[in-house]
């Protein structure tokens, strides 16, 4: 019975268990009713997305509302593949008979920003599905936003479950800790429920780790706890550059985030013109460009006190480029650059391998064959002979004709 | 067994064959009948006969054992020390086959080797000369050290004349039974720009679909070979739409494998056909100059290329 992990020990059984989610959980509360009353017309939507950052309590809530209303949970997660057969064979069933055991079923699709494009189909089945069901469907995702979901969204309900408050994470803990009969410093207790910035699953793994420590060794002031990666800070980060008005905490801003300058340069490059346009767009990519310049000089001199001058120009820069604080939701993609190379590195290996063999062949650079490539593919293509000449490959002979 | 591609099936191999630079040729004809040539420095645009005439002298030299006796490197393909170090030294200090006591290297686009590679290659000059001459190639002799230069004797070669490019065509022509009108001759010599390579690549490429070469048919050959979407790239930026422009500028360049440097030259030529005011073209030309002075210096070519379409953006604007 012990041997059971805490967040499992602990996880809530009832809406009554569910802390600081009083929102979502009225939201939720009033979907379940329509849904049974039968109320559902053609215009309601016949499932709910629960989408928050991770340790928020999106499944907990899911198998919840399962356990209320005393229904049969059909799960499918990232873990399975989800493409359309694979939908078809275990959902269809399940929404079309009658459960043998209970009265109800609910369908739980965790983790929907999981579902690849290898998943064929596996999307517009589940629109499919929703429109059918007459069982109430759950979707659970981090990122509703992803471009992705975008037609799942238009045929659900969209519930938001928050980052937990750290005072009701701090609440939590005690809970546990005084069912446990055990007793750990509240400084300690302070410095988890901070640390896990609104993350529950995150904060009870701290505090079950650390409960197994002696009490000397529990000295809150040395105690260290080894920081999750959230990728959620880039996203924040941006958030408040983007948005917000410039401050002595944006110039810090991305001394916080766990990510190489480097890399933060390119999440800036490709989302500065999701958030500016005009003036402020110009002036942004102006100081991204300066920022670039000091990068070079630091190389360069190796004088890495330039480093102050590029953090100063991609956050407080970047920031001030703006006229007017902005508010709304904006939807950051991730920098698609190196990707792009890299799928265009592999596009174009067989007309490297192609150029190479004509350069050598006509005493020019590779370089420059590459250059005018689309007339010397005009030449070899025409000329089997010359495809003899040059001894092209089954790939590169492929490659010409595409 | 002469090769299928024209630039080389009639590439001269007599100095009496080639085309243009009367003053080079005869100068050269000399030097090599000598037997004796010092090193040498051929500057000059692309197409205009460098390669070429490398390649007659150390045939003339060397005669049927010429491809022992010659190794020809391109510096643009491996441009830093290491070329000069190893695969340069090693040529150089065997020696010669035959009557002739030197070797002869042939080291194209030598305006891309970095100047340490350049400083290495001075000391190789020097110490292998008894058994080794360099002929070095480049576009810009001023990107060449002058050490080097001062150790070279210098042959400037100029663009070919539409004469010279003229005849060269009329050659082919003539042996691959096909018809020129004038006006085509006239659209391969614009498209060409002197670049002899070029229009004889221009021919071949328009006589695979016909051996009538007309004036249409030239420029639609010509017309699938320009980085024009530098054009397409500009007018997103100018008509406000930022985001398609940098799409279509990232595609441009990894599709068409085209350098930030080549991009910006582009840009810099088309700001004087854009429908802006006169003062804002000279801001704009200020601005690209400062962005591919930042790229030469090494500057992520993406990134700079970006401010520079936002400023376009602007100048769409009539904010600029």
């Amino acid at each position: 019975m012990n041997q059971k992990p805490w967040v499992d020990k602990y996880r809530p059984k009832s809406f009554e268990d569910i802390k600081g989610q009083g929102q979502a959980l009225q939201k939720i509360k009033k979907y379940l009713e329509d849904f049974n009353i039968g109320k559902l017309t053609k215009r309601k939507k016949k499932a709910i997305i629960l989408h928050g950052p991770p340790g928020t309590g999106k499944t907990t809530v899911a198998e919840v509302i399962a356990k209320e209303s005393d229904s049969e949970i059909f799960e499918l997660n990232a873990s399975d593949f989800r493409n359309k057969t694979k939908l078809k064979e275990i959902l269809r069933p399940a929404i079309e008979q009658q459960s043998l055991t209970k009265k109800n079923k609910l369908i739980l699709i965790d983790e929907a920003d999981g579902i690849s494009s290898i998943d064929r189909g596996g999307l517009s089945e589940l629109i499919r599905i929703i429109q059918e069901t007459t069982y109430p469907i759950v979707i659970t995702a981090n990122d509703v936003w992803n471009k992705k979901l975008s037609p799942l969204r238009k045929k659900c309900e969209i519930v938001q479950l928050k980052e937990i408050d750290y005072n009701v994470i701090k609440s939590i803990l005690f809970g546990i800790l005084r069912n446990e009969g055990m007793f750990i410093d509240n400084k300690i207790i302070t410095k988890i429920a901070i640390k896990a910035k609104g993350d529950i699953r995150a904060a009870i793994n701290d505090l079950q780790a650390i409960s197994k420590l002696d009490g000397e060794n529990l000295d809150p002031e040395t105690i260290g706890f080894d920081e999750r990666n959230k990728e959620t800070d880039i996203f924040s980060a941006m958030k408040h550059v983007f948005k917000g008005k410039p401050t002595d905490k944006t110039r810090k801003i991305f001394d916080s985030v766990n990510m190489p300058i480097d890399k933060i340069i390119l999440w800036i490059e490709e989302n500065i013109p999701a958030e500016y346009s005009g003036k402020a767009l110009a002036k942004a990519y102006d100081r991204l460009s300066k920022v670039d310049v000091f990068k070079g000089r630091i190389y360069k001199q190796q004088y890495w006190r330039f480093l102050v001058y590029e953090y100063a120009l991609l956050s407080y820069g970047i920031s001030a480029s703006k006229e007017k604080t902005k508010t709304g939701f904006t939807s950051y993609k991730k920098p698609s650059r190196i990707l792009k190379i890299w799928i265009n590195n592999r596009r174009t290996a067989k007309k490297k391998s192609i150029a190479k063999k004509y350069a050598e062949l006509v005493h020019v650079g590779h370089k420059r064959a590459m250059r005018e490539f689309p007339i010397i593919k005009n030449i070899i293509k025409s000329d089997e002979d010359i495809q003899d000449e040059l001894q092209l490959d089954e790939d590169e002979l492929a490659y010409l004709e595409k | 067994m002469a090769s299928k591609i024209w630039t080389e099936r009639f590439r001269p191999s007599k100095f009496k064959e080639v085309v243009g630079q009367e003053d080079i040729v005869k100068r050269i004809e000399s030097l090599t009948n000598s037997l004796n040539i010092p090193h040498l420095l051929f500057a000059g645009p692309a197409g205009t006969g460098k390669s070429t005439l490398a390649l007659i002298i150390v045939k003339e030299l060397f005669g049927d054992i010429w491809k022992e006796n010659y190794l020809e490197l391109n510096a643009s393909d491996e441009r830093g020390i290491n070329i000069v170090r190893e695969k340069v030294k090693n040529f150089a200090r065997t020696k010669s086959l035959g009557d002739v006591p030197f070797k002869i290297i042939f080291l194209d686009e030598a305006d891309a080797l970095t100047p340490e590679a350049q400083q290495a290659l001075r000391r190789t000059m020097e110490n292998y000369s008894a058994t080794c001459r360099f002929i070095l190639s480049c576009n810009y002799s001023s990107k060449i050290i002058d050490p080097i230069q001062s150790r070279c004797a210098l042959f400037r070669f100029k663009l070919l004349e539409k004469k010279d490019i003229e005849k060269v065509l009329n050659i082919i022509a003539s042996d691959e039974d096909l018809t020129i009108t004038p006006e085509a001759m006239e659209a391969l010599y614009e498209g060409s720009e002197g670049d002899c390579r070029r229009a004889i690549n221009l021919l071949q490429s328009t006589a695979s679909i016909s051996p009538s070469i007309t004036e249409d048919l030239v420029s639609t050959v010509i017309s699938n070979t320009k980085p024009k979407d530098i054009k397409v790239v500009l007018d997103y930026a100018l008509s406000g739409d930022f985001q398609k422009s940098r799409e279509k500028l990232l595609d441009v360049m990894l599709k068409e494998s085209i350098s930030g440097q080549d991009v910006v030259k582009a840009i810099q030529k088309e700001i004087w056909n854009l429908p802006v005011e006169p003062d804002i073209k000279v801001r704009l030309t200020e601005k690209t100059g400062e962005i591919e002075f930042r790229i030469i210096e090494g500057s992520d070519p993406f990134i700079q290329l970006q401010s520079l379409l936002a400023s376009f953006v602007l100048a769409g604007l009539g904010k600029e």
